[in-house]
């Protein structure tokens, strides 16, 4: 019984009915997460393993695999609502690790008007939407996928690239033209200011891909082909002279102070791990009082934000990030939750403890971060919402 | 470097409770954990929050100083901001804070950090170490680079005491005991007639106040 509950509440689900066997997800699936049975040849979904990347479901050609987040049903309504918001026929896919902004995607692409589709990794969108798309009226796709060495889920970009490959002259032969679908890989990287470095070593110490290297006078160097921006370095740089593309720390105050400025008492905001988390893709919010800032990891979880939460009014910060094990990147949840532990330390000795929690959510169990909201919200609201500065 | 730690919120937030312009300046020179312009911020962010809760608002100036001891550097980058405000609160070592006081005769001048001692750091145990009093009368050379100064408890300048267990301090038996480590290495190195060499009692005039270079 206990086991059937888990299951409904798992983000994904392999439904044997419909199951032929095939064991194409099995071949695809990044973290192994996928077994066959020697015996009965049953296809066997170890869902503690699986990081919901969508891989699976999007490869099934059986449609034997259900998945909680941005089915192709779901997708498409998503998109022909779109279509008529925007009033486009460009659709631009990308992959919430590495996009940009809107504006770096005109960039990019060359397009200046166009749906934008953003999910975390391009690997779970299946051909069928894309000739769905086609279908709709859709004139252009353009897809960002991360480059292949960055993609969170490991074989997601590359995934992407060859679906692409052989749609391309699908559709070639159907007269829709060469290259109907444009695939481009980026990434996101640190962005050092060697004028503020100080030379203290600490990104080169918490770098976990040696892309930081302290080995010559005039600061430190960055091999940006080795960053997988992850923010760890920025977080953890003294001298504030790192950012990271896309999350850079005046964007995110920005945000910050939009949020707050829509948000009604007593507020409380969520920084979370965007890969802890899928929100869903009209994103609006859970109710007036909560506001979300997405972080690339756990990693760029920053004192400095939390704190200026706090600052600006915020009642109390939630940081929800992936569990240790599930973590995309290196240790970035366990950093996080060690910077958070020693900042809660020091609230406590100025009289602000239980404002500030901590928790781990995995993706997989969609139930997860609803349930750690619901129980600091009351927690918030039982401490009551003291007005600061008055 | 130097080691230092930081005082409790509470200690700082009284100190400064009779000033209301502070700016707090850190220091990117040898003080560990780094003391720079992020713990300047964070240190501001948090004192701003812990007055509110006082009913005090302070307003907080926010630098660093390449090096705090060193009275040029810290005057060419104090001189600029401190017109404003009544108080530096110094992220800097004893020594960093006490050339900030001398440098502004006029302006309060308050430590942020307890400073604890020179040492090493160990990043991946996260541990930071005493290995110099600054005696004066450096003495690695005959003891295989280990000084029992700081790593003896007793600091004997001729060991081991014999109190050692299994390698281990009688004092504290998580830590090695320095002669022992001394008399491993001096033997690796066959240079075992060094411990036999008799070292005087420590001579605490060398431990200069003053030195020109």
């Amino acid at each position: 019984m206990s086991q059937q509950v888990a299951e409904q509440k798992a983000a994904v689900k392999l439904n044997e009915e419909y199951c032929s066997r095939c064991s194409i997800c099995r071949s695809l699936c990044p973290f192994e997460a996928i077994t066959k049975d020697a015996e009965t040849k049953k296809v066997l979904l170890e869902i503690e393993k699986c990081q919901v990347c969508g891989i699976c479901y999007s490869a099934c050609p059986a449609r034997a695999i259900d998945i909680i987040y941005y089915d192709c049903g779901f997708l498409i309504n998503y998109l022909e609502k779109e279509k008529r918001k925007y009033n486009s026929d460009t659709l631009v896919i990308m992959c919430r690790g590495s996009a940009p902004d809107f504006s770096g995607i005109e960039r990019l692409f060359g397009v200046s008007k166009f749906i934008p589709l953003s999910v975390p990794c391009v690997g779970r969108i299946p051909e069928e939407l894309l000739l769905q798309a086609i279908a709709m009226g859709i004139k252009e796709i353009y897809i960002l996928a991360c480059d292949e060495d960055y993609c969170r889920f490991d074989r997601g970009s590359l995934i992407t690239g060859r679906r692409v490959l052989a749609l391309n002259q699908l559709l070639e032969q159907l007269g829709y033209g060469k290259e109907a679908i444009t695939l481009k890989r980026h990434s996101l990287k640190v962005k050092p200011d060697t004028d503020l470095c100080i030379s203290c070593g600490n990104c080169a110490f918490y770098c976990p891909y040696d892309a930081a290297k302290l080995d010559s006078p005039g600061g430190a160097k960055f091999d940006l082909d080795s960053c997988r921006g992850c923010g760890l370095c920025v977080a953890m740089c003294p001298a504030i002279a790192l950012d990271l593309e896309n999350w850079e720390r005046e964007r995110i105050s920005t945000l910050l102070s939009k949020l707050l400025s829509e948000m009604k008492p007593p507020k409380i905001l969520v920084f979370r791990c965007q890969w802890a988390v899928f929100p869903p893709l009209d994103c609006l919010p859970f109710s007036p009082n909560i506001g979300t800032i997405d972080l690339p990891c756990a990693a760029r979880v920053d004192t400095f934000h939390l704190l200026e939460a706090f600052q600006k009014g915020v009642d109390g910060v939630l940081v929800a990030v992936c569990p240790e094990d599930d973590c995309k990147l290196e240790k970035g949840s366990w950093w996080a939750k060690h910077l958070v532990a020693t900042l809660g330390e020091r609230l406590k000795q100025i009289g602000f403890q239980d404002r500030l929690h901590f928790c781990t959510v995995a993706v997989r169990y969609p139930e997860e971060f609803d349930r750690e909201l619901r129980q600091f919200s009351q927690r918030i609201e039982a401490i009551g919402s003291k007005k600061e500065g008055k | 470097m130097i080691v230092t730690a930081q005082k409790p919120l509470d200690e700082i937030l009284d100190s400064i409770s009779p000033y209301s312009n502070i700016l707090i300046a850190g220091c990117d020179g040898c003080t560990q954990p780094p003391r720079g312009l992020r713990e300047a911020k964070t240190l501001s962010q948090l004192l701003e929050l812990g007055g509110r809760l006082r009913d005090r608002n302070f307003a907080f100036k926010v630098t660093t100083v390449v090096k705090q001891c060193d009275s040029f550097l810290t005057a060419s980058a104090l001189k600029p901001q401190v017109d404003d405000v009544d108080a530096v609160l110094s992220l800097a070592c004893g020594a960093g804070v006490q050339t900030v006081a001398e440098l502004f005769p006029d302006l309060a001048v308050l430590p942020a950090q307890n400073t604890h001692f020179i040492g090493v750091e160990d990043r991946e145990g996260g541990i930071l170490e005493e290995r110099c009093v600054g005696c004066g009368d450096c003495l690695l050379v005959l003891t295989g680079g280990i000084c029992p100064v700081t790593r003896c408890a007793k600091g004997l300048l001729n060991g081991a005491c014999g109190g050692a267990r299994n390698g281990k301090c009688e004092m504290n038996p998580a830590k090695d005991c320095a002669w022992e480590l001394i008399f491993q290495r001096l033997a690796k190195q066959d240079k075992l007639d060094l411990i036999r060499e008799f070292r005087p009692p420590r001579n605490y005039q060398l431990k200069a106040w003053r030195l020109t270079p």
